[in-house]
């Protein structure tokens, strides 16, 4: 039957990025439907239980900037936060939250519930409607047949999903669920390009089984992190602890004997598997020198013994399994509650996209997620985000939003992607932003609250939120502008005391923020003791937050200058677009690798030509003088 | 789509071929220049009226000479220019361009005139082909004029370095990005240790690579050919002296030849070589492998060809290439068909630019000096020796990038603030051997070090 609302969007799959477009949609007050198997596996973690992480958070916090759902539900979940690389840095700082499976899981429904214009319906999808190349519809399982403008597919790892333990392999979406075949097989007929990857999680094992006596203990952070700006430390849920153990060399004999039956040796694994999260027995393979590799244990929640002992993610047969994971030190007795495995399945090339995720093969179809070659909830959450936001306009007849690589770390992922493709699972780093010192989880508000006030997606909450946060930032500045530090002065003696620094000639606080001896702690202290107004406000964490803010803008000021200068250059760059028919192979000047690369990539501006490695200012400028002579349309140049 | 405000910043370069006596000019376009050439010349300028006026640094005087304004649009480039026309030493041009790119502008890409010129609509649209032949064969002769001042081996040692910096930024990189591995990679104090080995490497090149700047060195221009064909000969016509030994037998010549002329203005260094032949005699074997690197540096190779042997030409081009480890079809290959005393009949059936002398003669002789000089001074007009300069800037600025790295390293500064000045000196290097991505830096970060939970 045909089903008789109309829809704006329809957003296929409910987990991380699925749950996003469609809340983001929704916000932006199109007709939205997200159309998922399961209602009950909405916003299901399928690995393992944490929100954030390096170069992860800095997505989180962007997702929260735009008023996502990500932040929130890892508040009301999180329980254990801790923040990473502390002292190397405000741009690479990142927070991160264990959370319990459940609490997360029901946080995002919640959210999903009560949101306007957002309904939701259990089906799988099997099919598409498509007329003159565009979208207009899906149609389920049972044979609903839903008319929308735009869709956004977001279906993970269950394309073609086929779960391997040992030699043993059988079809199924992750552990529990079944798969998409019907919906892979309507895909892989479209003009897409399908790769296989593959990803793995480790055996679940049993806390009760466990012993504890032995082993190190991590506590979270206190004071506590949060994620989301609306969020604090109150709205967290009871804290628990995570635990470190290490294999030993019996446990990496166990493995080495076992190899030969593991599924990636065995052959039957034909997807790549990402580098950076190798499996236990890549580990011991690959690092042969290594006698230990450490393993996170992290509590699977607050109302389960479960644990998920990170670092052991294998393929190995199940005995396997048992054997070597009873040979780590605490897990003697241990009793695995779900086996470890790894999944093969479907993805497309993000080649074929462009920047606001909409595919190049059928007009109206938004990819996001997984199944655009990425790895991770955050990754997934930031493209759900940024593809629901696109869906939206493109079924008001609006331009989309194309990110950019220095307004957001969304911009890196997503041009990275479309620009370069990729070959294995893609996860954020924070290295793969070349303006890293801009983009920065503190100040992901201030680089997107505009847009999104633009884009219509954020709400009045936030709003009032981010006005009240900017007023104080304000005013704290003026404050420390103003107050005059006189040499020879009481307060000049007091910071000499203090902190052990001297000022020759009048100085105001900002400046004195500027030298490298004196930080955002001494600075409040100076503030709180001795000149009286505004103590409270300073001696707020959110206070702290703000003054940390003003202390990184002064000190980093020379060098987001340079990143500022070197942005305007690649911007003007970005203006100019090439000619999807430039024939790269017939210009002279170019060596044959770069006429190789760009024939591949076709980029569509300077800009993203001008990030292919190995890339000269020569052949740039020989690319542009080809685009001129393009423009004015002398079809010789192409083809 | 290609606006005019994309290339506004300011390029300066010497605008006339290096080494000549007489009037050397240098070239300032792009917003601003006017005010910059004020306040080098300390004279107020107006449009197109020559000022003649001392140029200044720091209060020094460093020549003296005319000034002139080209307001946009009517202008070279099309964009507001200024033309500082002093004594053509190249020394005093140097300085003169030192003073400009302190004070805001920077030193222009090879080509890069030209190439604002055609954007800005001042050339005709048909010239796409030559200025992109321009722009590469203009930054082909820096890394030639480079290599050339350091034997040969200028773009094995960025490279090296570009591979040594590579490394680091993996190490640092991996720091930052995974903390949790048990190593703390940047605990070692191997990272500081390198940072100096590296800062150490780029003085040394930095120092010859200035020296080979100042020598005002002629585009080179190669003879190559089967032997007996006349190349010797044609050496000493050219040169208007008998240079070279000529005799009837094939592979007289057996060493390198070089002689300094200068043709139409533009000083040249002409070199002529062994014949190309598969041979086991060991001398000459030798000459032939000296013969085929001088190919490889030349701007332009003139491919001697005996007229009176009634060959195909391009197939015999071809098989001279092939012996010189030549690409077919390389843009610097010109064909000279010697000996056109003994046939009546003119061959014009090539691909290749050619032209038809006798070396016994003399006839035709005119026509060749012509091509040269076209040749030669195509790339001349976008001054190799400021292109040159480009690979000092950007070794200078890696080098800077690399003191600053330092700096924060031993001061305890941030991590993140080191690795944005390796990322900046590689970039730097990038300039001259090409860009590096973050995917290259990640996958050998997985390939070094045991990365993932
Ligand atoms: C075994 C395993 C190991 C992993 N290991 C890691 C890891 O180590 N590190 C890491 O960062 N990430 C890991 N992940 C990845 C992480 O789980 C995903 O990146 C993330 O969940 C992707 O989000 P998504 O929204 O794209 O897809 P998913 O979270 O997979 O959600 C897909 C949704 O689509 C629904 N769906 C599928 N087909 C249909 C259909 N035809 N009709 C309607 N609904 C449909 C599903 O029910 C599901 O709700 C792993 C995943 C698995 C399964
Ligand atoms: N008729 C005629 N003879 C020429 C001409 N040019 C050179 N020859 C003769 O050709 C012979 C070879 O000349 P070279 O100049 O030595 O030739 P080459 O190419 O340098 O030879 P190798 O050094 O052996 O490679 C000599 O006998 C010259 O006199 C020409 O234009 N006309
Ligand atoms: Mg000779």
């Amino acid at each position: 039957m045909d089903y008789p609302d109309q829809f704006d969007v329809i957003v296929v799959g409910g987990g991380h990025a699925g749950t996003e477009a469609a809340a983001a949609a929704a916000r932006m007050g199109v007709r939205t439907l997200l159309l998922t198997q399961s209602i009950e596996t909405i916003g299901q973690m399928s690995c393992n239980p944490a929100i954030g992480g390096i170069g992860k958070s800095h997505l989180v916090a962007e997702i929260d900037a735009l008023d996502g759902i990500m932040a929130k539900a890892a508040d009301a979940a999180g329980i254990h936060f801790k923040i990473l690389n502390a002292r190397k840095g405000p741009a690479v700082r990142a927070t991160r939250a264990q959370a319990d499976r459940v609490l997360y899981k029901n946080a995002v429904r919640k959210m999903l519930e009560q949101q306007p214009n957002l309904s939701l319906f259990q089906q799988s999808v099997v099919d598409f409607v498509i007329q003159n190349n565009t979208i207009t519809g899906v149609v389920t399982q049972m044979g609903l047949v839903f008319s929308c403008r735009c869709v956004v597919l977001t279906t993970g790892t269950f394309l073609g999903g086929k779960i391997h333990i040992g030699t043993e392999n059988h079809a199924g979406g992750r552990a529990g669920d079944a798969p998409s075949i019907a919906l892979a097989h309507r895909l892989r007929a479209l003009p897409f390009r399908v790769g296989r990857l593959k990803t793995g999680t480790p055996p679940r094992i049993d806390g009760r089984s466990v012993d504890f006596s032995n082993l190190e203990v991590q506590p979270g952070d206190d004071p506590r992190p949060v994620m989301s700006d609306l969020c604090t430390s109150m709205d967290h849920p009871r804290q628990v602890n995570c635990f470190i153990t290490r294999t030993n060399p019996q446990t990496h004999k166990i493995i080495q004997d076992n190899l030969s039956r593991s599924a990636l040796c065995s052959g039957a694994i034909e997807g790549v598997g990402p580098r950076y999260c190798p499996s236990i027995e890549d580990k011991v393979v690959r690092f042969a020198d290594k006698n230990e590799h450490q393993i996170f244990i992290e509590p699977e929640g607050l109302n389960t013994t479960e644990l998920y002992p990170n670092g052991i993610s294998t393929s190995l047969p199940f005995d396997a399994q048992l054997a070597f994971v009873r040979s780590i030190e605490g897990f003697a007795k241990a009793h695995i509650t779900r086996p470890g495995y790894a999944i093969e399945y479907d993805y497309f090339d993000p080649r074929d996209l462009t920047h606001s995720l909409q595919t190049k093969v059928l007009d109206g179809l938004f990819f996001a997620g997984q199944i655009n070659g990425t790895t991770g909830y955050e990754e997934a959450g930031a493209q759900g985000l940024l593809a629901g936001i696109n869906a939206a306009r493109k079924s008001q007849h609006q331009a989309t939003w194309e990110p950019r690589r220095d307004e957001a770390y969304i911009g890196v992922m997503v041009d990275d992607l479309v620009n370069l493709g990729t070959s294995e699972p893609y996860r954020m780093f924070t290295s793969r932003a070349e303006y890293r010192l801009r983009l920065r989880q503190d100040n992901a508000d201030q680089r997107l609250h505009e847009l999104g006030l633009h884009l219509g997606v954020i709400g009045e909450q936030r709003a009032q939120h981010f006005a009240a946060k900017m007023h104080q930032l304000e005013s704290l500045r003026s404050q420390l502008a103003s107050a005059k530090v006189q040499p020879n002065s009481a307060l000049a003696a007091a910071l000499l005391s203090l902190i052990g620094v001297g000022v020759s000639k009048d100085t105001d606080l900002l400046e004195l923020l500027r030298r490298p001896d004196v930080n955002a702690a001494s600075i409040a202290t100076i503030l709180a003791g001795h000149i009286g107004t505004q103590q409270a406000s300073t001696a707020t964490m959110r206070g702290a937050d703000l003054l940390g803010q003003i202390e990184i803008e002064t000190k980093y000021a020379g060098y987001i200058k340079r990143q500022d200068n070197e942005i305007a250059k690649i911007r003007r760059h970005e203006g100019m677009s090439l000619p999807q028919g430039l024939r790269y192979n017939d210009i002279d000047g170019l060596s044959n690798e770069l006429r190789f690369k760009l024939s591949d990539a076709r980029p569509a501006t300077l800009a993203r030509a001008a990030r292919i490695p190995g890339m000269t200012p020569a052949a740039l400028s020989i690319l542009l003088v080809y685009a001129k002579k393009f423009a004015h349309g002398d079809s010789a140049a192409t083809g | 789509m290609v606006s005019a405000s994309l290339h506004s910043d300011l390029i300066a370069a010497v605008a006339t071929p290096p080494g000549q006596g007489g009037i050397g000019i240098v070239r300032l376009s792009g917003h601003g220049a006017k005010s910059l050439a004020e306040k080098v010349a300390q004279a107020k300028l107006e449009p197109r009226k020559a000022v003649f006026t001392k140029f200044f640094h720091a209060g020094q005087v460093l020549d003296e000479g005319l000034v002139i304004l080209f307001p946009r649009p009517n202008s070279f480039t099309g964009e507001e220019v200024v033309e500082f026309q002093g004594h053509g030493s190249p020394v005093v041009l140097q300085l003169l361009l030192n003073t400009l790119c302190e004070q805001g502008a920077r030193l222009a890409r090879p080509g890069e005139f030209s190439e604002r010129a055609y954007l800005n609509g001042k050339m005709d649209l048909a010239q796409a082909e030559a200025i992109a032949d321009l722009i590469a064969s203009a930054s082909a002769t820096a890394a030639r004029g480079a290599m050339r001042s350091l034997q040969g081996e200028f773009s094995a040692r960025v490279n090296a370095l570009a591979a040594g910096l590579e490394k680091l930024r993996i190490f640092v990189e991996a720091a930052i990005d995974f903390p949790d591995e048990d190593v703390d990679i940047l605990a070692d104090h191997q990272v500081l240790t390198n940072i100096q080995q590296l800062r150490q490497q780029l003085a040394d090149l930095l120092a010859q690579t200035q020296q080979g700047q100042l020598l005002a060195e002629g585009a080179s221009v190669t003879l190559l050919g089967a032997p007996n064909t006349g190349k010797s000969s044609l050496l000493n016509v050219l040169a208007g002296e008998e240079a070279a030994i000529v005799t009837d037998i094939p592979g007289t010549t057996r060493d390198l030849l070089k002689v300094d002329l200068i043709i139409g203005g533009i000083p040249i260094r002409l070199v002529d070589t062994a014949g190309l032949r598969e041979t086991s005699e060991r001398v000459e074997q030798l000459g032939i492998e000296r013969a085929q690197k001088q190919a490889q540096l030349a701007e332009v190779i003139l491919v001697v060809v005996d007229a009176s042997q009634g060959q195909d030409i391009d197939e015999e081009v071809s098989r001279l290439c092939g012996l010189s480890e030549l690409r077919v079809g390389d843009k610097r290959i010109f064909v000279v068909m010697n000996k056109q005393d003994l046939v009546s009949r003119i061959d014009t059936n090539t691909t290749y630019a050619i032209c038809h002398v006798s070396a016994k003669t003399g006839d035709g002789m005119e026509i060749l000096r012509q091509h040269i000089q076209q040749r030669v001074g195509f790339v001349a007009q976008e001054a190799p020796f400021t292109a040159r300069a480009r690979h000092v800037d950007a070794l200078q600025v890696a080098s800077a990038a690399l003191q600053q790295a330092q700096d924060c390293l031993q001061n305890k500064h941030e991590t993140e603030i080191v690795a944005e000045e390796l990322r900046l000196a590689h970039n730097a290097l990038g300039e001259i051997v090409g860009t590096v991505s973050a995917d290259d830096l990640l996958g050998k970060i997985f390939s070094e070090f045991c990365i993932g939970k």
